[in-house]
């Protein structure tokens, strides 16, 4: 037994050394026994105690707080609070002995005083434990635990059949199933709306702008049979739907362009994630590579979208407490987690952090699996990697640098016996012309993870004689797994930056060697990290470049023995001396390096790209599962990974930071994921009909409400994905179906059985939002800006102090007439007009806003400045459309408004009140009204 | 019936001639919706109005009218609530919490301090503080002379000396002490109560947040924000300097143009409804427009201090001619009584602003020099707010009013290494009540002798929101709000009412 015991500490020990832990915490951390270990006999001696003590409430009938103790899986598990009961080899570590020893203050277990274990019953379980916790048979098994979940969202997403139902109301398959729930509730659909309310309908729904009178008089006009449908067609296909669109999506990823708390400060660069997203639901861009962008854009080619990662809140005050820091960190990457738990899986990671998960297969070791995925991300800006175009220009620059150093060598002030330390941006070795066939690059040290270099060039006087172009081969000792942009073939490809580089895939090691197509004499070897300064990390800083003509007569010629140490200092220009030389010479000197610095300058200017608030990454270190969640209290090591329940992830604690990242979105967005297509489908179905089929959709655990119509729920999942993840696919079927398309009128038969409309007798009205209101006014009004991306514009005054101020607008103009998904969004503080219509706060996600009706909506939309402006602005609209004809001008304002004729009352109503109180009343008062502002 | 958007009207209660309802018929119909509503998986296992059971008590929110008073979960003690929100991290060591200790040793290192780092670093040396402590009223309880005023009131109110922070930053601690979490997001206090309760006077906000004259405070509307709550249960927030937004009539439209151009949009509105009859969210929002034009005459009233008599306004001190600071205080005061005498559910009232001209200048942020800071802000503080209890007293609005005095956290019993003034301390901090259902006068739990850590029987904030929603005869693990996958709580998981300082 003592034998057992050993290898088991001194595995955890080596653990721990290796991660770089000082030796004292070793010391601490790994337990070692006293010298003499008696021994414990499972089946005689342990588990009599178990039954006795602990069966009770931890047994095979009940299992308090979701522990049971009558399985050693499940003891490793652990219940609710997320401890392990048993830690193999570790009785100290183990919650079992601290909770029946009473080292939990309250917590003592048996609760039952008249039951307490008594020491030498301790000693036994801590002796078994400290063993290794060895028990034979069945219940022994280390299977993992992982309880396989049988609620109904984590089941693969089936293909539905379609009810067979003959009716000619079905347009698509929604409407079979919608037209089965019916009936069996008894309940009979609605007949279609009309033509105006269809396109206002879909024009508000879609697009979050009413349709011009001339759309709506065309479309009332139009006699072909395919008119509806063609009409989703040139909805789906407006640049408006991404500006309506992303608001929801922006709403989900709780997106803002400020940080929050209370220094709430701007982040000027968060914009362009919104454009990304309106223009790739514009693209229409798969949906399961938008979501793979957004947690690993960076390894993908779409670098801006990372900004999803760090689009939530940050704690600008700092403070040299480690516990505020902590906190502050641990709170971060909880946002990271629970947002893209909830947004795209909608599933409530967050319950895990602090404990095992109460309804949902997720374990607090998962929750920490997790957040080894997101744990090397910090919040701040990034630029993003040049354009190919830059490139190019780049890398003619470069030449023409090479050239103009070389000529300046000569009046190159001796810097000492050491060379420059090594730079991530580019290092270059110089040595004596050599005949060389084979040229090795054999790194011993990197500052970080395993090594990175983004391109030897191997040069024979000016020419680069390594591009494989040229037919040079390059071979190494390893490269890392599973990245286009990190294989071998990158290092001399001739194209620069981390997106074209070599990784190996051994940490701090790895050699690279290049063949060349003949023996040709070489001089000169530049190489760097990352020369576009993106990336410095994975550095090789101990290195040796040999060369030989013949396989392996390696002969030196250059290594980091004679550079000065690394520091991750910036990279130093040489001193010129020009003095030395004579006037003329001196003077040819002084050009040269004058031209040097014109190029450099160039280059400098060439590689500013956009900066992006998308985060930065950097290799994280070890993550610990927290006990209770707190930052002090760490337990085990966790490997990165997801729910366990759900899937596993091929990465490991050696995985570089993007690949933990990439694995997560991967798995996520895959067709085996059978949460992530019923989610979106979900959404889109909620936006469009006001409820969602699962009425809790960030949430489709056991603890949310189950689906309405499951078939359907799955149906359109599987038309997601069978359809290349096309979101307008979906939009497409919805805005087809005669589900959709049926009117909203209330029927009183039809209310008494189902005020909700959860079975979808009509289509329920609802008030528009926020951005689509204003929105809507400024188009009927006529001032609408509709020019599309770029930085937005403030709903505030800004008083710049430490601590920003947000003030209502006192006056408004052009400037703040475009569409409201371009108004800078700040955190917290809500816009002065609109944001009382449930705007979000952008501190967490919201799936689905609040609708409230309250007397400062009414006073806000009643009395301010911006909606005086906006009458007089729709006045003058009537009077410049329609000159001073009043019964004109009332038409006109009703088609631009509701789309419709008034009626002969409204037209006599109207016209007296004209005439009374003037058009800018009326005008005061229709953009008031309840038809404007609902979707019907 | 399983969807969890609140007051999305036509869902709940769409019914023909809804309007003509009054309040109590369909009131089954639309408890049964309600519950519905927060798509609520678990069945009440008891009867509203009874106290014990576990699962959530869904208020009864009829769409048209969100702001309807509604009965609590048992009787209550308070009526209305006000809280007196001081901005900055008020010291206890300095007002409320003596500790003989801090004179004693008086330029000594706090033992066991020598390497401790708070909000801003190193500590210097223990610091008694500036002002002498006294006993004060027929209790004696001492309380320093930065706050003779308060003092004298001290058999009138109920010290928890053991409240336990969570954070030691501004933003967070804020955030703490309104919403019972230290992040951005989670609905106020206020919000909560609202939400449970209504108001009383419908023509008034439910729910009103008063910032000091100086400003909104440090984690500004988070303090009063609806979180995830529905936005109609938010704070309102205004002064008697600063209005209401948008509600005043605007000055180019005289009063009749504004009333004969919302009698045509009722009628727009009306006609349009014709044809959605029963509809309940568009009858809400004709509703609002009545409900805004009464809020349009009954807010500038209750705004309007010329009513008061001098005597009361002297009381307060809002004549101060030579500390304008005070005056400006001493009418919010005013105005806090005026809004709690005519049925305002919860009143936030400021004192302190965001950190402008430097740390401790505008609020109670003492770093630097307490003793100078605290001058200015002790005197602001002190008259008016005894003021405002003498008052509730004086009316017999105390009884059924609940006051609540608090700060986000306290601060240390060292000054800090190189300066005149007290570093952040959640560790250990005194917030106060007075008023209605309140055990006074009373002193509960202690820090350690030198006012550093809570010790005795310790408050966490949790505790202190659930003892303060018990007091409005709500159980604070049943007051909930389905969001994203959780029961959402003002307590979170935690929290237990105080009731040793129930009266």
């Amino acid at each position: 037994m003592i034998t057992g015991m050993i290898p088991i500490n001194l595995r955890r020990a080596v653990t721990l050394l290796f991660l770089g832990w000082t030796l004292s915490v070793t010391a601490d951390e790994a337990h070692f026994p006293n010298d003499r270990i008696p021994t414990a006999d499972f089946e005689t001696q342990v588990r009599p105690i178990l039954i006795a003590k602990c069966f009770d409430c931890h047994g095979p009938e009940t299992q308090e707080s979701h522990l049971r103790l009558d399985r050693r899986a499940a003891m490793l598990r652990g219940g609710d609070s997320g401890e392990p009961a048993i830690v193999e080899g570790d009785s100290a570590q183990s919650h079992l002995i601290q909770l029946v020893s009473g080292a939990e203050t309250g917590k003592r277990m048996p609760p039952n005083g008249m039951n307490r274990l008594s020491k030498g019953e301790i000693q036994l379980l801590r002796t078994w434990i400290d063993a290794g916790a060895v028990w034979p048979g069945p219940d022994g098994a280390a299977d993992d635990e992982t309880a396989k979940s049988d609620h109904w969202s984590f089941q693969p997403v089936r293909t539905s059949r379609l009810p067979g139902i003959d009716d000619l109301w079905v347009a698509n398959g929604i409407d079979a199933f919608v037209l089965q729930k019916l009936s069996e509730h008894s309940l009979t659909h609605n007949a279609q709306a009309t033509r105006p309310e269809l396109i206002r309908r879909m024009s508000l729904d879609m697009l979050g702008l009413p349709p011009t009178p001339e759309e709506v008089r065309a479309f009332i006009a139009n006699r072909d049979p395919q008119a509806v449908s063609l009409l989703v067609e040139k909805i789906l296909d407006s640049p408006h739907y991404g500006e309506r669109w992303s608001r929801y999506w922006l709403d989900l990823v709780r997106f803002a362009e400020t940080n929050g708390y209370e220094t709430n400060r701007e982040r000027p660069n968060a914009w362009p994630y919104r454009d990304y997203v309106i223009r790739s639901l514009n693209d229409d861009k798969p949906y399961d590579q938008f979501l793979k962008e957004q947690i690993a854009g960076d390894a993908i080619g779409t670098s801006e979208a990372t900004a999803y990662l760090v689009a939530g809140p940050y704690d600008l005050v700092k403070s040299p407490d480690i516990n505020l820091t902590l906190m502050q960190r641990q709170n971060e990457l909880d946002d990271m987690i629970n947002t893209t738990g909830t947004a795209f899986m909608g599933l409530t990671l967050g319950c895990a952090r602090c404990h095992n998960h109460k309804f949902d297969p997720i374990r607090q070791t998962d929750y920490y699996s997790m957040q080894a995925i997101f744990a090397g991300i910090q919040h701040g800006d990034r630029s993003l990697p040049l354009t190919e175009q830059q490139h190019q220009e780049v890398a003619k620059i470069d030449q023409q640098l090479v050239h103009l150093r070389d000529q300046l060598k000569p009046f190159v002030k001796d810097a000492g016996p050491h060379r420059p330390p090594v730079n991530a941006r580019g290092n270059e070795e110089l040595f004596e012309p050599t005949a060389a066939r084979f040229i090795r690059f054999t790194i011993a040290q990197t500052n970080a993870s395993q090594s990175c270099i983004d391109e030897l060039e191997i040069f024979s006087g000016t020419t680069n004689v390594a591009l494989s172009s040229t037919g040079a081969k390059a071979t190494c000792s390893s490269a890392l797994p599973g990245y286009e942009i990190h294989k071998l073939e990158n290092i001399n490809d001739g194209r620069f930056g981390n997106s074209h580089s070599w990784i190996s895939n051994e940490p701090g090691r790895g050699w690279i060697q290049i063949e060349l197509s003949k023996v040709v004499t070489v001089d000169r070897i530049v190489w760097a990290r990352d020369r576009e300064g993106q990336f410095g990390d994975r550095l090789a800083t101990q290195y040796v470049i040999e060369v030989s003509v013949e396989p392996d007569q390696w002969k030196p010629v250059a290594s980091s023995a004679d550079r000065l140490p690394f520091t991750g200092a910036a990279l130093t220009q040489p001193e010129y001396d020009f003095a030395k030389f004579p006037n003329d010479k001196a003077e040819q000197g002084r050009q040269l390096l004058n031209q040097l610095q014109e190029h450099e300058q160039r280059k400098s200017q060439l590689q500013v790209t956009a900066t992006v608030y998308a985060g930065t990454f950097q290799q994280p270190g070890a993550t610990h599962r927290l006990f209770r969640g707190e930052p002090l209290a760490k337990r085990e090591q966790v490997e990165p990974g997801t729910v366990a329940a759900l899937g596993k992830l091929a990465i490991s604690e050696a995985s570089p930071e993007q690949q933990r990242r990439l694995a997560l979105a991967e798995w996520m967005a895959s067709k085996e994921n059978p949460l992530t297509a019923r989610v979106i489908v979900n959404r889109l179905w909620q936006f469009h009909l006001g409820k969602g089929l699962v009425a809790t959709p960030s949430d489709l655990g056991k603890a949310g409400v189950p689906p309405t119509h499951p078939e359907l729920l799955d149906w359109l999942a599987m038309e997601l994905m069978e359809h290349n993840w096309s979101l307008k696919h979906v939009h497409r079927l919805i805005l087809n179906s005669a589900t959709y398309q049926q009117s909203s009128q209330p029927r009183d038969d039809a209310l008494q059985a189902d005020a909700d409309t959860q079975w979808w007798w009509r289509f329920p009205p609802r008030r528009l939002e926020a951005e689509p209101i204003r929105d809507s006014i400024l188009a009927v009004t006529g001032v609408l800006d509709d020019r599309m991306y770029g930085p937005g514009f403030s709903g505030f005054e800004v008083e710049l102090e430490n601590v920003r101020h947000y003030f209502p607008k006192k006056s408004y103009g052009p400037e703040d007439w475009r569409r409201m998904i371009y108004m800078t969004k700040v955190r917290l503080e809500k816009e002065s007009v609109f944001g009382v219509f449930d705007c979000p706060d952008a501190a967490t996600s919201v799936p689905k806003r609040s609708r409230s009706t309250t007397p400062l909506q009414a006073l806000n939309l009643f009395n301010s400045p911006f909606m005086l402006q906006q009458a007089q602005l729709f006045a003058d609209r009537l009077k410049r459309d329609c000159g001073d004809d009043r019964g004109k001008q009332i038409a006109r304002a009703f088609w631009l408004c509701y789309g419709r004729e008034p009626d002969a009352a409204e037209f006599v109503d109207s016209q007296t009140f004209i005439t009374d109180q003037g058009i800018s009343a009326f005008c005061r008062a229709v953009l008031n009204s309840n038809e404007f502002l609902f979707i019907e | 019936m399983q969807h969890i958007d609140l007051l999305a009207g036509h869902h709940l209660l769409n019914r023909r001639g809804f309007l003509n309802h009054t309040g109590t018929g369909l009131s089954s119909i639309a408890l049964t919706m309600m519950l519905a509503e927060q798509g609520l998986l678990k069945a009440e296992d008891t009867k509203l109005g009874t106290v014990g059971g576990t699962s959530s008590i869904r208020p009864v929110i009829e769409p048209a009218h969100p702001f309807a008073p509604r009965s609590s979960h048992f009787p209550a003690a308070a009526k209305r609530v006000i809280v007196i929100f001081c901005s900055g991290a008020c010291s206890h060591l300095d007002t409320f919490d003596y500790k003989p200790e801090l004179i004693a040793r008086h330029g000594q290192p706090l033992p066991g301090a020598d390497k401790l780092i708070t909000f801003q670093g190193e500590q210097g040396n223990v610091t008694q503080s500036p002002w002498k402590f006294q006993r004060r009223g027929e209790c004696g309880k001492m309380i320093s002379d930065l706050v003779p005023h308060l003092g004298a009131l001290a058999d009138d109110m109920c010290f928890l000396h053991s409240i336990k922070g969570k954070t030691n930053t501004h933003g967070p601690g804020e955030n703490y002490m309104s919403t019972g979490f230290t992040l951005d997001g989670f609905p106020s206090i206020g919000a909560w109560t609202a939400y449970a309760l209504g108001t009383e006077n419908e023509n008034l906000p439910a729910y009103v947040a008063i910032p000091d004259p100086r400003g909104t405070p440090q984690n500004s509307v988070n303090n009063w924000g609806p979180g995830f709550l529905p936005a109609a249960y938010q704070g309102t927030d205004f002064n008697t300097s600063l209005p209401i937004r948008n509600l005043a009539r605007p000055e180019s439209i005289s009063e009749s143009a504004d009333g004969k151009t919302r009698g045509f949009l009722k009628r727009l509105n009306e006609r349009h409804l014709g044809r959605f009859p029963g509809d309940t969210e568009l009858a809400a929002r004709i509703s609002s427009y009545e409900l805004a034009a009464k809020m349009q005459l009954s807010i500038p009233e209750v705004r309007d201090l010329s009513t008061e008599s001098a005597s009361t306004i002297a009381m307060y001190g809002a004549d101060d001619t030579e500390n304008i600071l005070k005056a400006g205080y001493a009418k919010n005061c005013i105005l806090a009584r005026r809004l709690l005498e005519q049925g305002v559910r919860f009143v936030q009232l400021f004192n302190g602003a965001y950190q402008t001209g430097g740390e401790g200048v505008s609020n109670w942020d003492g770093h630097k020099v307490l003793k100078d800071q605290y001058s200015i802000h002790g005197p602001v503080l002190d008259q008016p707010t005894a003021a405002l209890i003498i008052d509730l007293k004086q009316r017999g609005l105390l009884k059924d009013t609940l006051v609540v005095w608090c700060t986000e956290f306290g601060r240390m019993p060292t000054f800090q290494k190189g300066a005149s003034g007290r570093d952040h301390n959640p560790e250990g901090f005194t917030c106060w009540l007075a008023g209605a259902g309140v055990k006074a006068p009373f002193s509960y739990g202690a820090t350690d002798e030198f006012g550093y850590k809570a010790i005795e029987n310790i408050v966490t904030v949790h505790d202190f929101h659930a003892t303060i929603l018990h007091l409005l005869g709500l159980d604070h693990e049943r007051l909930t709000f389905y969001y994203n996958g959780l029961e959402r709580r003002l307590t979170d998981v935690e929290g237990q009412v105080v009731r040793d300082v129930l009266a």
